[in-house]
């Protein structure tokens, strides 16, 4: 498809606004600087004030954190929590306190299954999850459901991929304890109708639990707006640094919450036996052990730089992109695209190609500089539900430009050739 | 179209479009049928062996499932090598296959029969041996119950 005009003016503005000269793996690295990185749903490159950011919490900042009386360790201390209120003010929470960093999007997930689920489950009552969960977002239920005789019940999908909320009944009943949803899936890129189920749920006093993994990087985000209890991301999807995450909580679930480490730094006084023992109050009683500083401050940072670049225009520019991969990769013959016509675009495209394994296409893709995914993306009941072993996926990130979708589409019309 | 630092070299890409001693349907008659999965990437084989009467030789190899062309083309390759071998030899090479891949610097096998030495190449995929493995662990576990 030709670009119009109007895209062509809106590329040269984004390209003058970031690019992947921004991006040091991607603009200078031996194995980087010729890729055309395409696998950023999995794991996103990092921008040179991130790394600068890590680089100066290192190496001006560094010490312990709510633990030394020194100035250093007060200016550490200090900008670990200035790096909270950056990511409270980033996804609109009312207060710092409701927002816990965790290691990863998957510990979020699993603290609130054990930390605070665990308690209130009863054997009969029910956690709904979709069909089109990560595995993240869907085993910590699996498994505490068991545990407690609760029933995990599914969302199924409709024909075109979409949340069949009319189908699932009973999801707003009054056995139905959690509501654990994507924003936006991993493999099929669709965007849930999360404020909808919010707000019905509100209605019955039904917590929701949004794993915003693949989203926060470019939807725009208000945790009070959208009515969420609990809200889950890493940093490492959205540019920031690897090995650390966020779980927002509302304050009054957060009050709810039991630590799933013990620990130094969040206990306030240690008794004879652990019921005497007391934690101290707000985020910090789940942030057992030395926190990660340069992790927040690098986190932080990569808030920053989506705020600089907009949020909006970032998941405008992720459409563009998309929008052209469906195109041209809908061009080449026995391609079967996972999204639909029908689902908004996002940033995320899954396919197969008749004949030839998703494996293959991956690793022809690779030797021609494509990076790309393949596999079950860790949604294996998704994928099962779909008949599918596997699929191949691009996924977009603020650097990628139309060449790399030219090159994505050329690569797999090269597998199809070669294995035709 | 053979690209000399591509995994899909024409003796693997030509086992791949024409596998040696593949079923479309049931492994009928096989004196033991073992299936071997991955479900990381989706590869799903079954192999049959075929035994001689005093259960000393593998007379034959034949397989069935879906996977991707080098696991399929891997697969193939096994059955070949190993068909009309006896069951200690099988038991070396297998041996021999998995010492091969797992150890990447290690020796390289001797005198690999038939077409195996094709699979040279995919030793610098890391992501790509199981793939390989995948036939070889599973005639393991059939040979393991003989």
């Amino acid at each position: 498809m030709p670009a119009t005009l109007h895209d062509m003016n809106l590329a040269t503005q984004w390209h003058s606004a970031v690019s992947k000269h921004d991006f040091p793996l991607l603009h200078s690295s031996a194995l980087g600087r010729n890729l055309h990185y395409l696998d950023n749903a999995a794991t996103s490159h990092k921008p040179k004030a991130v790394i600068d950011t890590i680089n100066t919490a290192y190496s001006e900042l560094y010490s312990p954190i709510h633990r030394g009386l020194y100035p250093l360790a007060e200016a550490a201390t200090e900008a670990y929590e200035q790096a909270r209120l950056s990511l409270q003010a980033f996804i609109g929470a009312s207060a710092a306190d409701e927002l816990i960093f965790t290691r990863s999007a998957t510990e979020s997930i699993n603290l609130v299954a054990q930390g605070w689920a665990r308690d209130r489950l009863q054997a009969g009552d029910q956690v709904w999850v979709s069909r089109m969960e990560h595995h993240a977002n869907y085993l910590p239920w699996q498994r505490i459901c068991q545990e407690k005789g609760a029933e995990l019940k599914i969302i199924e999908l409709t024909a075109d991929g979409q949340l069949d909320l009319a189908r699932a009944e009973d999801l707003y009943g009054p056995r139905s304890r959690l509501i654990a949803l994507c924003q936006i899936s991993n493999v099929l890129g669709n965007e849930n109708p999360i404020q909808q189920v919010c707000a019905n749920a509100q209605a019955q006093g039904i917590p929701v639990l949004v794993d915003a993994a693949q989203s926060v990087s470019h939807l725009p985000l208000n945790v009070v707006e959208l009515g969420c209890d609990f809200l889950a991301f890493s940093a490492h999807k959205m540019y920031g640094p690897n090995g650390i995450g966020l779980l927002y909580a509302r304050a009054e679930r957060l009050q709810e919450m039991q630590p799933l480490l013990v620990g130094g730094g969040m206990v306030d006084e240690v008794g004879e036996g652990i019921a005497a023992s007391s934690w101290i109050d707000g985020p910090g009683r789940f942030e057992a052990g030395s926190q990660n500083m340069p992790g927040a401050l690098g986190f932080a940072a990569a808030a920053d730089f989506i705020e600089s670049l907009g949020r909006e225009r970032i998941h405008q520019h992720l459409q563009q992109l998309t929008r052209h991969a469906r195109t041209l990769l809908g061009q080449i013959p026995g391609i079967r695209l996972l999204t639909y016509d029908s689902v908004p675009l996002s940033s995320i495209v899954s396919f197969t190609l008749d004949g030839v394994h998703p494996h293959d296409l991956a690793q022809v893709a690779g030797e021609r500089q494509v990076a790309i995914r393949a596999g079950h993306h860790c949604a294996q009941p998704l994928l099962r539900s779909l008949d599918l072993d596997a699929t191949a996926r691009a996924s977009f990130a603020v650097y990628n430009d139309r060449s790399d979708v030219e090159a994505l589409a050329e690569a797999i019309d090269y597998a199809r050739r070669l294995f035709g | 179209m053979e690209n000399k630092h591509s995994l899909y070299k024409d003796t693997l890409m030509k086992h791949y479009r024409q596998p040696h001693n593949k079923c479309e349907g049931e492994i009928e008659g096989a004196d033991i049928v073992q299936r071997g999965a991955n479900p990381r990437c989706g590869d799903d084989i079954e192999i049959g062996l075929y035994l001689d009467q005093k259960h000393v030789q593998v007379d034959q190899v034949k397989f069935r499932g879906r996977g991707c062309s080098v696991c399929i083309a891997a697969t193939s390759m096994m059955t070949q090598a190993v068909s009309g071998r006896s069951i200690e030899d099988v038991r070396k090479l297998s041996a021999e296959m998995r010492e091969w891949f797992h150890n990447s610097d290690g020796h390289d096998i001797a005198d690999p029969p038939d077409d195996l030495q094709a699979l040279d190449a995919v030793r610098e995929y890391p992501a790509r041996r199981r793939c390989v493995l995948l036939s070889w662990e599973a005639l393991t576990d059939a040979l393991d119950r003989i």
